[in-house]
Parts: structure tokens; sequence; C-alpha cells
């Protein structure tokens, strides 16, 4: 059984546009699955049956192998949780401190264990300063903390990021990336995400599906989905910088290891030079 | 709910004789039979234009080739607004007719004349005409002509402007009040849940439509300043081309308009 998983789900949004097709998606606990593809090809639609926002056309999604009915549909909702790509969709509480609230009230939790939540979240985030703030006075990064804050304070298992870093500037980009890794190590959660930063997929994932036209068209590790230019290509994707250097180095006869992290990839170059010397 | 607005425009988007006709053409049209049966004075002579332009109107229904079943669902939804003022007629006495004569007498004194429902019939025959245009003109044209044909006619381009801006914003703030509803039921919100208290689910719902008003004031502030950025000012208007009319649609239009104002005109004048 996996922790969610999806079976030859289809999505037919009204006036006939095909958005899912046949989409056989998994993942299991603790693991970290980034859903890539072009605009339009379905990965936001395909996060909204992770936690019944939309139903199924046809096709299933399985949440620990039972399927969303209206019955269990709040403890699916507690279970997964998304962040949204653009935070101001999310947050509207007059204070910070509410609107990470919002969500622990409504599973029903009591005052105590209310507050409890908030802070946790809040200090998870690194966020405690802005408790009283007001939404529309917050920058872009702040937002986008005080959603995920949100959506931590529900104590979900698996965690749905769409699009975590659109508009972050640079160091927020490396705390999210930061943060987000601690997840499944400390707190034992699962984490999916979408992205166009593909030069974060190694950084942020074990695991890739990549999506064009409402169908997963390649998965695999991060090696497997870099190793195959061609479909990366195809889907209006490409393979990341250095990944791309060092297997135009290989081809040309470097002896050098291949990496896809940054940190990886100084290790094969140190190590290339080394052998050189 | 909300979902439906994306396919308000679904008839007009199909294609007919009625639908390629010039929205121009389909405005002045549904206008002039609006004024005919509105202009006809009370009498029963209401009910021969009635039946005529009701014929024509068949016709043209016909022409376009939407099934019945969309202009009488268009119709129900409103015919409330009317019924109740013509319902209402029945019961009291109004200032075209001299003599009341009682048909029934209700308790509390309320009694019903055979003049007042003759008079609530003609208002309801005005009614159901001048409805029945507007329905095949929204049916048959999509919003984005209607302006463009109000702009060809000589309506101001501020007002083609906003109108076109209207339209176009409608959609952007239906996709935000869907955006937030998503993310209020991710957190387990539902207005309808009654295990969450009455008054703090009505300050939710407070919030959402406070930050409804502030994000289209921001919305309107950005739309602003992107239009400034590309030059907007005083000349500034909707682009509208000139499109001239086909012979054919010419001649329509002069036999359509003359049969209404004719038809009018006649039943008008006979003794």
């Amino acid at each position: 059984m996996h922790l969610l998983e999806t079976r030859d789900l289809t999505h037919i949004y009204r006036g006939d546009v095909h958005a899912l097709e046949g989409v056989n998606f998994a993942a299991e606990r603790k693991s970290r699955i980034a859903v890539i593809g072009p605009n339009g090809a379905g990965k936001s639609t395909l996060f909204k049956h992770l936690n019944g926002i939309l139903k199924p056309t046809s096709g299933e999604v399985l949440v620990r192998g039972e399927p969303i009915t209206k019955v269990n549909q709040n403890e699916v909702r507690k279970f997964v949780g998304i962040v949204f790509q653009n935070p101001d969709d999310q947050i509207f509480s007059p204070t910070v401190e509410q609107d990470v609230a919002f969500g622990p009230i409504n599973i029903g939790l009591d005052e105590t264990t209310v507050a409890h939540r908030v802070e946790e979240a809040l200090h998870l985030l690194g966020i405690e300063g802005l408790r009283e703030r007001v939404p529309h006075h917050l920058s872009g990064g702040e937002k986008k903390r005080v959603a995920i804050a949100g959506i931590l304070a529900m104590e979900p298992q698996v965690l749905v990021l769409d699009e975590p870093t659109a508009g972050l500037d640079p160091q927020g980009v490396a705390d999210l990336v930061a943060f987000v890794n601690r997840l499944p190590e400390e707190y034992g959660m699962t984490v999916i995400f979408s992205t166009h930063h593909l030069d974060l997929v190694a950084e942020m994932a074990d695991y890739v599906y990549v999506m064009d036209k409402g169908m997963i068209v390649g998965t695999g590790t991060v090696e497997e989905v870099f190793a195959r230019p061609e479909l990366l290509a195809r889907t209006r994707l490409d393979v990341p910088p250095i990944p791309k250097l060092i297997r135009s180095l290989r081809e040309n006869g470097v002896a050098i290891d291949m990496a896809y992290t940054y940190e990886d990839a100084k290790r094969s170059f140190l190590n290339a030079y080394a052998r050189r010397g | 709910m909300i979902d439906d607005l994306y396919f308000i425009e679904k008839y007009a988007y199909q294609t007919s004789i009625v639908h390629r006709l010039d929205a121009r053409i389909k405005l002045l049209i549904a206008l002039a039979a609006i004024v005919a049966i509105v202009a006809v004075p009370y009498s029963t002579k209401v009910y021969e234009l009635g039946a005529v332009l009701f014929a024509l109107f068949i016709v043209l229904w016909a022409a376009s080739r939407l099934p019945p079943t969309v202009y009488l669902k268009r119709l129900i939804l409103i015919l409330p607004f009317g019924i109740f003022l013509v319902g209402f007629q029945a019961f009291v006495k109004n200032p075209y007719y001299d003599v009341f004569h009682t048909i029934a007498t209700l308790p509390l004194g309320i009694e019903i004349y055979a003049e007042s429902v003759e008079f609530a019939s003609i208002l309801l025959v005005k009614f159901v005409i001048s409805i029945s245009f507007i329905i095949l003109l929204s049916s048959t044209t999509k919003m984005q002509d209607m302006i463009e044909a109000a702009g060809r006619l000589g309506l101001p381009r501020e007002f083609t402007l906003t109108l076109g801006m209207m339209v176009r914003y409608i959609f952007v703030f239906a996709e935000m009040f869907n955006r937030i509803r998503t993310a209020m039921a991710t957190r387990c919100f539902d207005p309808l849940d009654r295990t969450l208290p009455y008054r703090y689910r009505l300050h939710q719902i407070g919030y959402t439509v406070g930050t409804i008003f502030i994000r289209s004031y921001e919305q309107g502030e950005r739309t602003y300043t992107s239009m400034l950025c590309r030059g907007y000012g005083a000349n500034a208007g909707l682009y509208v081309r000139k499109k001239p009319l086909r012979t054919q649609e010419i001649v329509f239009f002069a036999a359509t308009l003359g049969f209404v104002v004719l038809s009018a005109v006649l039943i008008y004048v006979q003794p």
C-alpha cells in the first residue's frame, strides 16, 4: 500500500478540456517527489486531486489505500496539506496569527492545542516576529512562509507545494530548500512539489515525475530523468547547467564523475583535478 | 455555482445565421421590438402586436438553431421579477379604466377586478416580449461583440472601455474567488459545517469578503498602473475595428425593422 496513490486518474474539466489522462502517481513515506512539466501540463490539477478538492472524472485517488469520500474528506485534508502558488489566495485572516490558526480551528482542536500548533508552526518557519502583522504589509517571501505555516499547523503527513519558489529571491529559495529538506528527515513527512527551477530538483527531490499534456511521460530518480535530455527538450524543459556541463565534458573525454547537485559537482571537479595532478 | 459563469456564453459561441448576423443589427432589432411593444398604449391591441412580435421571435429563435429549452430556462430565471409586479396588479385599481367590476372577493377585504386582471395580462405580454428579445440577443451574441456593436453605433469610448474591462474582470474575480475557496477547503473550512461555531463561520466569511474587496482595490491599482505604462490617458479607448455591413444584412435589417414598425403602426391605427 502506498501512502498516496492515483490509479488511471483522468480529469476532464467542463467544456471537454482534458487536464489529466490516465495518471498513475505514487508517493511513499518520507519521500521527496518533484513533478515537472511545462505550463498547462496538469500539475496543479493533479495536486488538487490529492486532497479531494477536485473529483476524478474516472480512475481513483487512494490515501493510505482508501478512496477519498465525503466522510473522510476532512481527514484527508488534514493528512495532505497543499500550499498554493500564490500565497495571497491562501491568506485572508486579518493577522498572521489568526491565519495560521485557521486550519487547526476548522479541524476542531481546542484552544490550547490551537495556540500550541500556531506557536510550533511560526517557530518552524522562523516567523514568530510576524505574529501580529497584517497580511498586506508582508513581503512576498514572508507571505510564502505564512502560507506554509498555515498548512503545517494542521500537521499534515504529506506536504504538497505548488511552485514553491515562484517569486522568491535567491536567499528565499535557498532558505525554502533547506527548510523543505528537513521535513522528511525530522518529521517523517512526504514532500511533493512542482517547479520550473530544474536545478532545484536535484537539491530537493529523490524521485521525479515528468508531465506533459495531462499525462506522465517519464518517471525515475533524478539521475534517470536527467539522463534523458531528449525527453526534457520535448516537454519544453531542459537539463540543468551542472549535469549538462559535466555530460559535455565527459563526451569530450574528460574523466569526471557525473553529478547533479552543487555539492556533488564540486566534489567531482576537485576529484577530477586531483587525478590530473 | 460560480463555475457556471464560465459557461454563461456557451450558446453565444455556437454558430448559425442569427449568430453570424452583425451585433449592431441584433441590438437594434431587439431595441425596436421592445420600443414597439412598450409604445403601444394600454389596450387589448397589445395582445395582437404581442402575437405578431412573438411570431417574429420564434422565427428568429428557430433560425438560431438553439434548443427551445435554453429560452425557457432563461425565461423562468427572469420571470419571477416581472410576475410579482404583474400578479400584484390584479388586486389594485389602476388609472387606465373608469369602472371596475369585482370578479372575486377574498378575505381581509381584498378584491380582484376584471379590469385589473386584463391590465395585468397586458403588462405580462409587454414583459414577456421584451424579455424574449433580450434573451434572443444575449443567447446569440458574445458580450465582446455586443460592446463593439455599441461602440460602432456611437456609444462613447469611455463607456465601451469601462464595459469591456468589466467583462474582463468579472472573470478575473470569479477566478480569484474560486482560488480562495479552494484554499479554504484545503484547510477544512466549510461555511455550512455545523460542527464549527456559527459566529466563527460568520467571521471567516466576513474576512473573505473583506479580502476580496482589498484585493479588487489592489487589482484596480495594478491594472491602472499597467494601463498608464501603455499610455492610457484622456484619448484612450477600446479599439473598435471598422466593419461595414454586408448587403444581405442591411436588407434583413430594413425588412425586419419595417415589419416591426409597420405592424405596430397598423395595429395601433386600426379601429
